[in-house]
């Protein structure tokens, strides 16, 4: 047994952490906090391109596409390390759609959209979720029909993150109205720019922007159907599996607890040192604890996915996990910071840079987000422990 | 035991009811955020002239001379609705006056809503008489005040701080008109609605004292216990919406062919809630009325902190989950109570004091 990381990994450590070091800045920290993490302001595009420059968009890409196939430990490695230092997480058009096409898309559609990708010149928003179909994926109704060579796509999403931004949307769509829910449906890409395509903005509680996504009488080409017709529930399952690393991680709680620690060492309240309190030393040791405890969980989907199994059951114990956790460490972090704990991050005199009653703001979404914890509980018990479904 | 308002009471609640519904509106709450004062003057003269102002206020000043038990129940219904904060926070403020100084002839504008007040004791590192370094110097007639106040609610647009000050003497209550170059209050942005400022008081002079000089400790410590117990009433109000939102979108939304609530996994969060929330209410008014007959028997006011400020934030992140995406946008409700109960939590609630009270009851 060995829970030290290897020769390889720490070498590896070494490496992402050196290009933290020259990457990452406080300006870059801050731009990060005032735009919110759907924007992408000017620095983070920079940090970005960096990372791309560097081949680390295709960390987790096979080498035939010219990707690094590194091992999902040191992928966790990375996402923790760039987490920890509060940098922008590499684009989901890289870490999920990409993988996505190379597994399931056609020859020609690897090659006209893979090398696309790998420059930078397209990105994708993410349109799984509709008004009426959130957890329950399957029931959605945005539907496409074949004319000619071309695919007619109708209907409208929710939620659809990055759209005002992004080039083109990855959508969920159904194509086959008579086949059973879960296989009428095809992943399809819609360029951002094809007529009938619009964007309403829907702003949510942390300042975070989202959108509404209509689609009218939009004309695609039949290729832009990826992979077969009716597989898209799958292949949706099987994007959102390429995140499970990131959703699973507790990199940026832990980056806020350690704020949050460090104004404890130094703050005096009514003349007394704030760490010597001792239900703030309880609370600040058992969230430590905590934190280890998600740590090993996400460890655990890493090292499960390295030996080659389907840990469904580990990352949903490490997505409940972090996800019910940066709620605790949001809520008593504001309640021991007192009333400087509600200033907004604008505020110069803000404590850990504002992030407790953000984090705070955020946690809801994280929990009912990335697949529900409800049925994230369910797969545990299902893939976990083999409980009956019926 | 009755657990029931008195016919008045619940004449007044009903009042807010009435006029929260017609009044709080999603699209009122987004514009009032983005208001100078945090709501309308049409509004704000409205509330006024309804006579909320004045529940605290004795009838000599125009108030209605209402007990702490009248102000709970008057708040809790505002928490519930969503009554923007500067108007509860007036409320709070001038029942703080009214009880401190009934003859206060400054009263009678505060209750009519021609002039603010607001209550200026906090200090950033510091939250007890012991801690404050605001200052009073010079003697009883030309008195002035030196020092920085934090987090004070709508203090931008008061007229008048109830300012928290030492000497000497000891700990003493001023009144100060919120004017330069005295006193200069600079906007926080905080969450909650509350609309807090930091205030500099440079040689400010002193417009009235509240009570002897170097004597209020007592009344600052009965003082806040009020507040306090206000607070929980709002909590209460605000616990009670939370969870009637959740059972009506879970009776509503409909995933997987059928309504959420049929989610077993779904019900019981429901069922928690509701437990807390039973439990919560009881211990508040329990506290709210033994505060208010001076009858408390041990810890009744810090076991309803302790319990309520953490129920309240509980509650919240459960109906924010039950709700999902749907609940997220900034114009629904729910974040509005959610701001209003880690506002509140902090300020009148904090779990870390009230244990600390009951385990010395427990054990000193
Ligand atoms: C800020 C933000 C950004 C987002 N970005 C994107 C994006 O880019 N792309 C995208 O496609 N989507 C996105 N989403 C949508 C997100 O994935 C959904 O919110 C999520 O899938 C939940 O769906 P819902 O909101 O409709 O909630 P619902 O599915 O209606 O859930 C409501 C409640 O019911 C419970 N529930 C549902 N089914 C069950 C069950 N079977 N058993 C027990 N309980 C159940 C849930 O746990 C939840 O508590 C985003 C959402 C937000 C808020």
């Amino acid at each position: 047994m060995d829970y030290d990381l290897s020769p390889r990994e720490s070498a590896w450590r070494d490496e992402v952490r050196a290009f933290i070091a020259e990457h990452v800045d406080e300006s870059l920290s801050r731009e990060t906090r005032e735009v919110g993490n759907e924007g992408r302001g000017p620095r983070a595009r920079k940090f970005l391109d960096a990372l791309r420059d560097r081949g680390w968009w295709g960390l987790s890409w096979p080498k035939q596409y010219g990707g690094l196939e590194k091992t999902a430990v040191e992928q966790w490695i990375f996402i923790d390390e760039i987490e920890t230092a509060g940098a922008p997480m590499l684009p989901l058009t890289a870490t999920s759609v990409a993988p996505t096409i190379m597994r399931i898309g056609s020859e020609e559609q690897k090659n006209h959209w893979l090398p696309r990708i790998n420059n930078a010149e397209i990105d994708f928003a993410l349109g799984y979720s509709e008004p009426e179909a959130g957890t329950d994926l399957a029931s959605l109704r945005t539907h496409a029909e074949l004319d000619g060579d071309e695919w007619i796509v109708n209907g409208q999403k929710m939620w659809n993150t990055m759209a005002h931004m992004a080039t083109h949307n990855w959508i969920a769509v159904r194509t086959e109205p008579d086949a059973p829910k879960h296989k009428g449906i095809s992943m399809m890409i819609v360029p951002m720019d094809a007529p009938g395509v619009s964007v309403q903005p829907i702003w949510v509680w942390p300042g975070l922007r989202t959108n509404a996504l209509f689609l009218d009488n939009v004309r695609v080409p039949r290729s832009y159907l990826i992979g077969e017709r009716g597989m898209g529930f799958y292949y949706a399952a099987m994007a959102l599996n390429f995140e499970r690393l990131s959703i699973g991680s507790i990199g940026m709680a832990r980056r806020h607890f350690r704020a949050l620690v460090n104004e404890v060492k130094q703050r005096v309240v009514d003349g007394r040192p704030l760490k010597n309190d001792p239900w703030v030393r309880e609370r600040l040791a058992r969230l430590q604890v905590e934190i280890d405890a998600a740590r090993m969980l996400g460890l655990e989907t890493a090292v499960a996915l390295d030996r080659g199994g389907v840990p469904a059951a580990e990352s949903s114990m490490a997505k409940i996990y972090v996800s019910e956790l940066t709620q605790r460490i949001a809520d008593t972090g504001c309640e021991i910071l007192g009333l400087n704990g509600q200033t907004h991050a604008q505020e110069p005199s803000a404590l850990a840079e504002g992030r407790m009653q953000w984090l705070y703001r955020i946690a809801p979404m994280l929990a009912f987000g990335g697949g529900t914890n409800e049925v994230q509980r369910d797969i545990i018990g299902f893939m976990g422990y083999g409980l009956p479904r019926k | 035991m009755d657990f029931t308002p008195t016919p008045e009471q619940q004449e007044l609640k009903n009042a807010v009811r009435e006029l929260a519904t017609r009044e709080c509106t999603p699209e009122r709450l987004l514009a009032w955020e983005n208001e100078p004062a945090g709501i309308d003057d049409g509004t704000w003269r409205a509330i006024a002239e309804l006579g909320w102002l004045g529940v605290g206020a004795p009838e000599s000043a125009g108030g209605t001379g209402g007990g702490l038990v009248d102000l709970a129940c008057l708040l809790e219904e505002c928490a519930r609705g969503l009554v923007p904060r500067p108007v509860t926070g007036a409320i709070r403020a001038v029942a703080a006056l009214a009880a401190l100084d009934p003859a206060s002839p400054r009263l009678a504008d505060l209750v009519a809503g021609k002039k603010r007040l607001a209550l200026a004791f906090d200090e950033e590192t510091a939250r007890t008489p012991d801690g404050w370094t605001t200052k009073l110097s010079g003697d009883r007639a030309n008195a002035t005040v030196d020092g920085t106040k934090a987090y004070v609610p709508d203090a931008l647009d008061a007229d008048l701080h109830l300012v928290a000050v030492r000497d000497g003497a000891g700990t003493s209550l001023v009144l100060v008109e919120n004017r330069a170059p005295g006193a200069v209050a600079s906007a926080v942005k905080t969450f909650g609605g509350d609309r807090q400022a930091h205030v500099k008081y440079e040689a400010a002079p002193v417009v009235a004292w509240v009570g002897a000089r170097g004597e209020a400790d007592a009344a600052l410590a009965s003082l806040w216990r009020r507040q306090v117990a206000l607070a929980l009433a709002e909590m209460v109000g605000g616990m009670d919406a939370v969870l009637e939102m959740a059972v009506a979108y879970v009776k509503e939304r409909q995933q997987f062919g059928q309504k959420i609530a049929l989610f077993q996994a779904v019900r019981h969060q429901i069922a928690d809630m509701g437990t807390q929330f039973t439990a919560a209410r009881h211990l508040a008014w329990q506290a709210v009325t033994r505060v208010a007959s001076g009858t408390e028997q041990g810890h009744e006011l810090a076991s309803a902190c302790a319990y309520v400020g953490q129920a309240f934030k509980r509650l919240c992140w459960t109906s924010h989950h039950v709700h999902g995406g749907a609940g997220f946008v900034v114009e629904h409700r729910m974040r509005f109570h959610s701001e209003r109960a880690q506002s509140l939590c902090i300020r009148y609630a904090p779990e870390a004091p009230a244990l600390s009270e009951i385990a010395s009851a427990l054990l000193d």
